[in-house]
């Protein structure tokens, strides 16, 4: 009987909305595809540029609504022809002590033959991959050759607090045509990425992203491979004319993040390998996208799992697919056993929210074709064997007494609306009956869209004192271990899973929802899903001021970030 | 009838049982006419995965499920039964996947690997029963079975062809 009422108030805003305060500001919008079916299209003579799912219009409350606070695509007035093209991303490989200039720049990029001004590092997308060996101290020059402010924070490393690129936090933003110095220490084996710590939902997204890769000493750290690839996932939203701009003063699709609709692997629409027959092949996996969360196979050629973020696990693992959330990595082998092609997939169910019901999403987002030449050697015998790796089963000995304390502290991940369009609160308050743990997709990008960081703020509460984000004040000893419960709120007017990044230091996943892990790894980025209660133990072992933030672009633009303090051991000036 | 036994199992079924589903894992079972007295409700848990969340290829979650129910009857005395099993059941009732058996108390089961369906538990045979054929005596939905269906409102969302 609410949701009577709730209808009855949604035909309201419906009507309502023709009359609405928003105007269309049609200086700031590209000219859109004309949505089949698109209550108002003729009347209003507004071209709504969201491009919607199949079979879905816009709410009709919606249609004539623009976000507030206007809209822009970098690199405005550029001509295309006048840059360079994107190049793809080259091999890096530096040494201890080694420098690299890295420019951030306008680059030209054609995808699915359309021309786009974007972004580049030293004009390649992804940037250049740069790979060190593990304990080695590089520096890079940063220069910002971009229209907008930028940085470079270096993910996943434990590096020195000054370099972490965290703007706001450990250094000003660079101005256009200004450069900084980071020096980047590398204590950790594994694969790590870089990329700007400002608008990371137009920077990032434009292209502004790329791989470390630490190599370790140990030649067998990983289970032997005959090939390595990198795949770094990311979306770019795009209608039939052009990108969807982006917010001006901040972020537009504060609510869900923006999930693009064309899916890339390297920048790329499509993805290719040549392998042969029996090739065990190791993928290092990056997701870059601002707030999709991937579910990646390779054509149900056997996987297992090596390694995450900043560590091996303890047991290789199969694995039927990778759960990819925002800035994880994980690095797995296939093996790719008989001549064929094998498509590398996105596959997920997706919510229909008009029918209430699962759709299953694939994605191909390349082809991996295996001749029939047999690889060689044929490393079929140590890909069947699942290792144990019991170095890194000793270094977490150490953190095991702690698993079963009692949380430290305890954050509540949260969200609350200010302003939103009518028909956007009374669909929530219908439609949130029920909220998935994960939503793969977005399935009301029009409500999205017209969402912005002014309108949605994103919390994360400490339980303890009732603070909320910038103005929770955790302070923690160098040394510490520290265990942190995140609770991803159900109850709120639009849950959804947040991917929770702590800056400079490595954290266990201990339990999830009550549930002891039994593989552990240690993580830098921990995917939280709607409802669930996870258990992190902190390594606080790094000293400086370190960003705990959500990962998806458009929630950390809206709020979703606090700072864990770690106070050097020693005192002040050490 | 009811009497003391029986008014104190209500008290603990209070306890058991939500109001309605508090969250996406949680399930009200519901008691047939074969049982009015059993109460209970289920807990989905994500299965074990490496991942930050358990699902298939294909991306369907994977969960085990864990129910606690009371006031379960010996199946004995609905017929010739001999233990309760849950089952979880598609949408369409065509497939039967066995979960486990059920008692009085909390009992986890699994892996269901659907995202909508209906979770029955039912008294058979033989607790090791893979088919089913015995009476239900709780049954619940899953969460997901919260999810609004727009398309009753065609006033509304006209225009929608799929
Ligand atoms: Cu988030």
């Amino acid at each position: 009987m609410s949701r009577g009422v709730g209808m009855a108030a949604l035909l309201v805003a419906a009507m309502a909305a023709a009359s609405s305060a928003q105007q269309h500001d049609t200086t700031t919008m590209p000219p859109g595809m004309p949505m089949p079916g698109m209550p108002g299209m003729a009347a209003g003579g507004m071209a709504m540029p969201i491009p919607m799912p199949k079979g879905m219009v816009m709410m009709p409350g919606l249609v004539g609504l623009t976000p507030p606070g206007g809209s822009f695509l970098p690199g405005a007035g550029v001509d295309p022809a006048s840059l360079p093209n994107v190049r793809p991303s080259a091999v890096v490989q530096m040494r201890d002590g080694d420098t690299l200039d890295l420019s951030a720049t306008l680059v030209r990029r054609t995808i699915a033959g359309r021309p786009y001004v974007m972004y580049g590092f030293n004009g390649e997308v992804p940037g250049p991959l740069i790979r060190v060996p593990q304990n080695a101290t590089i520096t890079v020059r940063f220069h910002n050759r971009i229209d907008l402010p930028s940085s470079v924070h270096w993910h996943g490393v434990r590096l020195d607090n000054r370099f972490d690129g965290a703007v706001g936090i450990t250094q000003q933003a660079v101005a256009p045509g200004d450069s900084f110095v980071y020096h980047v220490h590398f204590p950790d084996a594994g694969v790590y990425w870089y990329h700007p710590h400002v608008r990371e939902d137009v920077e990032q997204a434009l292209g502004l992203f790329g791989n470390m890769i630490v190599d370790s000493p140990d030649s067998a750290y990983y289970s032997p491979a005959n090939r390595e690839q990198v795949l770094v996932f990311d979306d770019l939203l795009v209608n039939a004319d052009s990108l969807i701009p982006y917010g001006k003063t901040g972020p537009d699709f504060a609510l869900m993040g923006r999930v693009g609709n064309l899916l890339l692997v390297n920048g790329e629409p499509r993805y290719t390998l040549a392998a042969h027959r029996g090739e065990v092949v190791r993928f290092f996996l990056t997701n870059a996208a601002s707030s999709r969360t991937y579910n990646i196979s390779f054509g149900g050629a056997p996987m297992k799992v090596l390694a995450s973020d900043v560590s091996r696990f303890e047991h290789e693992e199969r694995v039927p697919s990778v759960v990819l959330a925002p800035a994880e990595r994980y690095i797995v082998e296939a093996r790719f056993e008989k001549p064929g092609r094998y498509a590398l997939v996105n596959a997920v169910q997706a919510i229909n929210h008009y029918r209430g019901e699962f759709d299953a999403e694939v994605d191909t987002l390349g082809m991996v074709t295996v001749d029939s030449t047999p690889a060689a050697p044929d490393y079929a015998g140590a890909f069947a064997a699942l290792r144990d790796n019991a170095a890194v089963t000793r270094d977490i000995d150490r953190y095991r007494p702690y698993f079963d304390k009692p949380p430290d502290k305890r954050l509540t991940l949260t969200v609350r609306g200010n302003g939103l369009p009518v028909a956007t609160v009374q669909f929530m308050n219908v439609d949130t009956a029920y909220y998935a743990p994960v939503e793969w997709v977005d399935g009301m990008p029009d409500m999205n869209w017209l969402s912005t960081n002014d309108q949605v703020k994103w919390i994360l509460r400490d339980d303890a004192t009732g603070k909320e984000n910038m103005d929770i004040d955790w302070h923690v000893k160098e040394g510490s271990i520290v265990k942190l419960e995140l609770y991803n709120d159900p109850k709120s007017f639009h849950p959804m899973q947040h991917p929770i990044h702590l800056h400079g230091q490595r954290m266990l996943v201990v339990s999830r929802n009550g549930v002891r892990t039994t593989n552990l790894v240690w993580k830098d980025t921990v995917l939280i899903p709607v409802g669930s209660t996870v258990d992190v133990l902190i390594d606080a072992s790094n000293p400086g001021a370190w960003m705990l933030h959500c990962h998806i672009a458009e929630h950390l633009a809206s709020g979703m970030m606090t700072v864990l303090h770690v106070d050097p051991a020693a005192g002040p000036g050490r | 009838m009811i009497g003391r036994v029986g008014s104190a199992a209500l008290a603990l079924a209070l306890l058991v049982v939500p109001a309605r589903a508090a969250g996406p894992f949680d399930i009200p079972l519901f008691a047939t006419p074969r049982a009015p007295a059993a109460r209970g409700s289920a807990t989905l848990v994500f299965a074990e995965s490496p991942f930050g969340v358990a699902v298939t290829a294909d991306g369907h979650a994977r969960y085990d499920v864990r129910i606690t129910a009371a006031n379960l009857p010996a199946p004995s005395s609905l017929g010739a039964y001999h233990a309760y099993i849950a089952w979880a059941v598609t949408s369409d009732l065509a497939h039967w996947q066995r979960l486990g058996t059920v008692t009085n108390g909390t009992s986890t089961v699994g892996h269901i690997e659907l995202d909508k369906f209906l979770l029955v538990i039912a008294a058979e045979a033989d607790s090791a029963s893979t088919t089913h054929s015995g009476p239900s005596v709780l049954h619940g939905n899953s969460p997901s079975s919260w999810l609004q269906t727009f398309l009753a409102h065609s006033a509304f969302f006209h225009g929608v062809t799929d």
